[in-house]
């Protein structure tokens, strides 16, 4: 059995006197899809950029073998640089010639977005702005990718194409960690759902459909008093 | 006005030198300026800032500059011209106005750009150089405007210390024809129209950053 790719181990975070990491314990093997799921303040985000490395646990320990991509919740895109100068310019300081242009091409093909490579992010829509953000991530060739809310703020119709892309950059051999209040989108990808709760995990298991996703949610996060 | 024209290019003689000292000074000021913005945003050396920029905008730049000229430069003695002594004394003075202006610009931005910089493993050079600072000046570029007229008309405190600037010029053809006012109308003439030369400049400046990608 192969080593997990990411492993969190008693992980404790507080901002102030607001403890949002309580012991957490995960490990996430390769070519899995983990959805972390919760209410807003559960953790969820701050588990994933603790993971990355943009916040440091106060205790605890996060080890990741491989790459790690980054995608924000509001994209960060660079708004002065074109969508084609957004994902080469990181890239571009490590390598640079012709093999590297054509990756981006190929890669903004996969994603559907090369008729935009020339476009400011100012003039795309949440959609694309998602494309070129994931695109942006897949050109550092991740082996992990974490995702915060990937669907927020966008329709249905967009939502289901990013479930195919996020599926597809999935079998390229990209395993990912979603933070996300979408369970309708969860239970179409997640192989994997993950339940926080007030910065503790209290329920790990693989979803089965939407419903029964919702019911489990309600369960574990209904107030009882 | 034959007369009129002869003052004008007597008075006009110190247009070189007031541009030459506006130039100095805002690059010094910019640069110096930039270092300053950028030591205080990763919090290093921040007492020294905080001091240098309460300093500076705390006291006259005719004070600043008469200390310079008169008294620490030959203290030191380090020979130095007027030019270059303007220069450095305007450069310092427009340093830690600038400073606090592109302060503002950078904690305007959101945190997630210097976010994304640091996930996708941009070094932090190439992070201010590329990604930050072009966003921060481009939505600054009013207010910096603003600074280099400031100190275009900063520039004529110069005569304390003999620089031959525009106003220089026009206070030496009063002494000679015993009369102020046409020497500082034009003087005053030749000021306005250098700001509105530089409110031209920067307004094309302006349009041309909002169209142009930053360079790769």
């Amino acid at each position: 059995m192969s080593a997990p790719l990411i492993t969190v181990q008693q992980a404790y975070k507080s901002f102030g006197t607001v403890r949002v990491l309580e012991a957490v314990d995960l490990t996430i093997k390769a070519h899995s899809i983990v959805g972390l799921v919760g209410p807003s303040g559960s953790g969820k985000s701050t588990l994933l950029r603790c993971i990355q490395g943009l916040d440091t646990l106060d205790a605890g320990g996060v080890t990741c073998r491989g790459k790690v991509g980054f995608m924000f919740q509001d994209f960060q895109l660079f708004p002065h640089m074109t969508v084609l100068q957004n994902i080469l310019y990181a890239p571009r300081l490590k390598e640079k010639g012709a093999a590297l242009e054509q990756r981006a091409q190929k890669v903004l093909e996969q994603l559907k977005i090369s008729a935009k490579s020339s476009v400011f992010p100012m003039h795309l829509s949440g959609g694309q702005k998602q494309r070129v953000a994931l695109a942006r991530c897949l050109m550092g060739q991740p082996d992990i990718l974490l995702c915060d809310e990937p669907t927020s703020g966008l329709d249905i119709v967009t939502t289901t194409e990013v479930v195919s892309l996020l599926q597809s950059v999935c079998a390229l051999g990209v395993t990912m960690v979603l933070a996300s209040h979408d369970l309708e989108f969860l239970a179409q990808i997640a192989t994997r759902v993950v339940f926080l709760k007030e910065g503790h995990v209290v329920a790990d298991e693989e979803p089965c459909d939407t419903s029964s996703l919702k019911e489990r949610y309600t369960t574990i996060f209904s107030h009882k008093e | 006005m034959e007369e009129f024209f002869s003052d004008c290019v007597y008075v006009g003689r110190g247009i070189s030198f007031t541009l030459q000292l506006l130039t100095g000074g805002f690059f010094l000021g910019i640069t110096f300026g930039t270092v300053l913005a950028i030591l205080r945003h990763n919090g290093i050396c921040t007492p020294f800032v905080k001091g240098f920029v309460s300093l500076v905008r705390g006291t006259p730049l005719m004070l600043q500059m008469s200390l310079l000229y008169f008294a620490v430069l030959p203290l030191l003695n380090i020979p130095m011209e007027v030019l270059s002594t303007g220069i450095l004394s305007f450069g310092m003075n427009s340093a830690a106005y600038v400073a606090e202006i592109l302060r503002g610009g950078i904690e305007s931005l959101p945190k997630g750009q210097f976010e994304a910089a640091q996930t996708l493993g941009i070094p932090r050079f190439y992070m201010w150089r590329d990604i930050i600072l072009p966003q921060v000046v481009r939505n600054i570029f009013p207010t910096l405007i603003n600074e280099i007229i400031a100190l275009l008309k900063e520039t004529a405190l110069i005569s304390v210390i003999g620089g031959m600037d525009i106003m220089r010029a026009s206070q030496m053809l009063s002494a000679e024809q015993f009369s102020y006012f046409t020497p500082l109308c034009i003087a005053g003439g030749y000021y306005y129209i250098l700001v509105l030369l530089i409110e031209k400049i920067g307004r094309k400046f302006e349009r041309a950053s909002h169209h142009r990608p930053a360079g790769l």
